[in-house]
């Protein structure tokens, strides 16, 4: 035999031994980590304030974590506009009773450098806490085209996020590696590892599951849905071997939620379906309750992001029930004039702090109004906290984000309040 | 910097490198010339512009190539050394790439629920027939198909990407672009011999 055909065969035979070791090294998917909850009893309560303070800019995409000592951190990406080079990822830390002053993350030149690749912009921000006790925040990037060209990078900091190390890039596609975007709430696997939703919108427009290690290697990737139905999953864990994902809708009129489940503690996921709910093509966000109904918050109309709800579902997010409304503007765009009036007003009512409307009816005018204007109340991201209160930060106008926080109390007066059926 | 950014960035220095061969005029350079050439470009483009090497553009364009990619530019880097695989052993391992593209891209796009991209996570039965493509591949000396498959397995198993995906070591869109042209033209210029004979 040529010595060449051996050199061959030997070189297969040592790749096979060594994938042989990587692959009994793997660790399967055997189930969810619930989210310990111990809910501390007060009176019913429903603020808000604004997170972001910075004035005419764009600001959009936010994201929420619960600190160690109790107070949460926001963070979100602003800039002159969405996509511009100038943007930065933005942070924020909320006491208990006010948003601190805000903080840059990271820009576009540093997280180049980190990743030693070309990037062009920066987007959505999720955190998530590692077991060890580290924030980690993932973000998608964009090296070349528009968002569906985008990939997440992740940063990680052992300080609760005053600092943070060097930007690493995940590799999750293989197409170029782009089109993998986040924004649903980061979940754990029982054996330590991260679920990611992400979602791909290239070509497709379809939800996927990440597993990331502990050491930020990805494990696994799981499509949700597939051809154009929905993105933006968001994942509802009910026990260790349930959950339900919510998605948004992509695909053709009507517009309603995407929905999928699983009963094997996420090694296998049914056939997405279409639910009752109205979706207008808008991201949309949840939590479980420790009772096992789910809560979520969306833009329950079928066009437009003008009225934010929020929904109570008792048979795991097959059925929703609108139980308040967050925002509730005209679903037709008005003049400016009217926009800049109403807009003032309701900065305002949102925080007891602002005593001036008008600089912010002037930042939504900056981002609302081409010619009329249109309400925008988007992007919502809801977490629970260890005491059982509920926070909730959103667009509001594309200039600032909003912060609803609630307790339990609150939530039950909503759910006895509202109608038993939402109108058809 | 992490071990895997130097991989990521060498393979694109490698084609950026190789990339002086195609310029007619460099064709008559003795090989020490021609050696001298494209290590001086390999190094430039590893140099930092603005924090960012040039072939960190590149890399931010198209991610890391993948190891079959990097066969073919070192195939073409040792051509002028006297280096060279059989032109049947390349055809086979570029109608092998192109076939495996038009079945893996559109799915790992969204046209089915199902993702073939999952498996390459490590996924047993997976690497069992990859295994057997390239015992086949040995038996019928398509050596490049098992040098390539080899190389990528080994590549992964150690880890020398970014990605823990083993199909992001065995094939990349750039490779799968260029290996359905070769094929084609192969297929044209095939086709165009045997017909115009009979034209005449």
């Amino acid at each position: 035999m040529p010595r060449k055909r051996l050199f061959l065969l030997a070189l297969l035979v040592l790749a096979s031994l060594a994938a042989t070791q990587k692959i009994a090294q793997r660790s399967l998917v055997n189930g969810f980590q619930q989210t310990a909850i111990a809910p501390v009893a007060s009176p019913a309560f429903l603020h808000s304030e604004f997170v972001s303070h910075q004035l005419n800019i764009a600001t959009h995409a936010a994201s929420l974590i619960e600190l160690n000592d109790g107070k949460l951190r926001a963070f979100w990406f602003a800039g002159s506009r969405e996509g511009a080079q100038d943007v930065t990822l933005r942070s924020a830390i909320f006491d208990g009773k006010n948003w601190g002053a805000e903080q840059t993350i990271i820009n576009r030149e540093q997280t180049q450098q980190g990743v030693w690749r070309y990037v062009k912009k920066l987007g959505n921000p999720v955190a998530a806490r590692r077991a060890d006790g580290a924030l980690v925040l993932y973000f998608v990037t964009v090296s070349l085209g528009g968002w569906a060209g985008s990939s997440i990078s992740v940063i990680t900091s052992r300080d609760e996020g005053v600092s943070w190390d060097t930007p690493r890039r995940l590799i999750t596609s293989p197409f170029i590696n782009i089109s993998t975007l986040i924004k649903g709430t980061p979940f754990s696997y029982a054996d330590g590892s991260f679920g990611l939703p992400v979602y791909h919108e290239f070509l497709g427009k379809f939800g996927e599951l990440l597993r990331i290690s502990q050491h930020g290697t990805v494990l696994d990737k799981q499509r949700l849905s597939s051809g154009k139905l929905g993105i933006q999953p968001v994942l509802l864990i009910t026990d260790s071997e349930h959950a339900t994902v919510l998605m948004r809708h992509t695909n053709a009129p009507p517009k309603r939620v995407i929905a999928t489940q699983t009963q094997d503690g996420g090694k296998t996921w049914r056939a997405p379906t279409k639910l009752a709910t109205a979706n207008p093509d808008a991201a949309l966000t949840g939590v479980s309750l420790p009772d096992g109904r789910m809560l979520a918050v969306l833009n329950n109309v079928a066009v437009g992001r003008h009225a934010l709800s929020l929904m109570v579902s008792s048979d795991r997010g097959m059925s929703w029930r609108s139980v308040y409304q967050f925002e509730q503007e005209s679903e037709v765009a008005v003049s400016a004039e009217k926009f800049a009036q109403r807009t003032a007003q309701l900065a305002m009512t949102s925080d007891a702090n602002v005593t001036d409307g008008a600089p912010y009816a002037a930042t939504a005018q900056r981002n609302k109004c081409p010619a009329l204007c249109d309400f925008e109340f988007s992007y919502p991201y809801l977490i629970q906290t260890q005491r059982g209160d509920f926070h909730l930060v959103y667009t509001w106008n594309r200039g600032l984000i909003k912060h609803v926080q609630f307790n339990a109390a609150w939530l039950e007066n909503q759910v006895l309040k509202a109608p038993q059926k939402d109108a058809p | 910097m992490m071990l895997t950014d130097v991989t990521g960035l060498c393979g694109h220095a490698s084609a950026l490198a190789a990339c002086v061969l195609l310029v007619p005029a460099v064709r008559s350079f003795t090989w020490q010339r021609l050696s001298w050439l494209m290590a001086a470009v390999f190094l430039l483009v590893l140099l930092p512009l603005n924090g960012l090497p040039l072939a960190g553009y590149t890399r931010g364009m198209v991610g890391d190539l993948s190891i079959t990619t990097l066969v073919l530019i070192g195939l073409a880097i040792l051509r002028p050394y006297g280096i060279v695989a059989t032109e049947k052993s390349r055809t086979q391992l570029l109608i092998f790439i192109a076939v495996v593209a038009l079945i893996f891209y559109p799915m790992t796009l969204g046209i089915s629920l199902y993702d073939p991209y999952r498996l390459g996570y490590g996924e047993a039965g997976f690497f069992s027939v990859v295994l057997l493509i390239a015992l086949l591949a040995w038996w019928r000396q398509s050596n490049l198909i098992v040098l390539s498959i080899a190389l990528a397995t080994l590549a992964w198993s150690l880890g020398v990407y970014e990605s823990n995906n083993a199909w992001d070591y065995f094939i990349d869109p750039l490779l799968a672009s260029y290996a359905a042209f070769a094929v084609l033209r192969k297929g044209w210029q095939g086709w165009r011999t045997k017909a115009l004979p009979a034209a005449r």
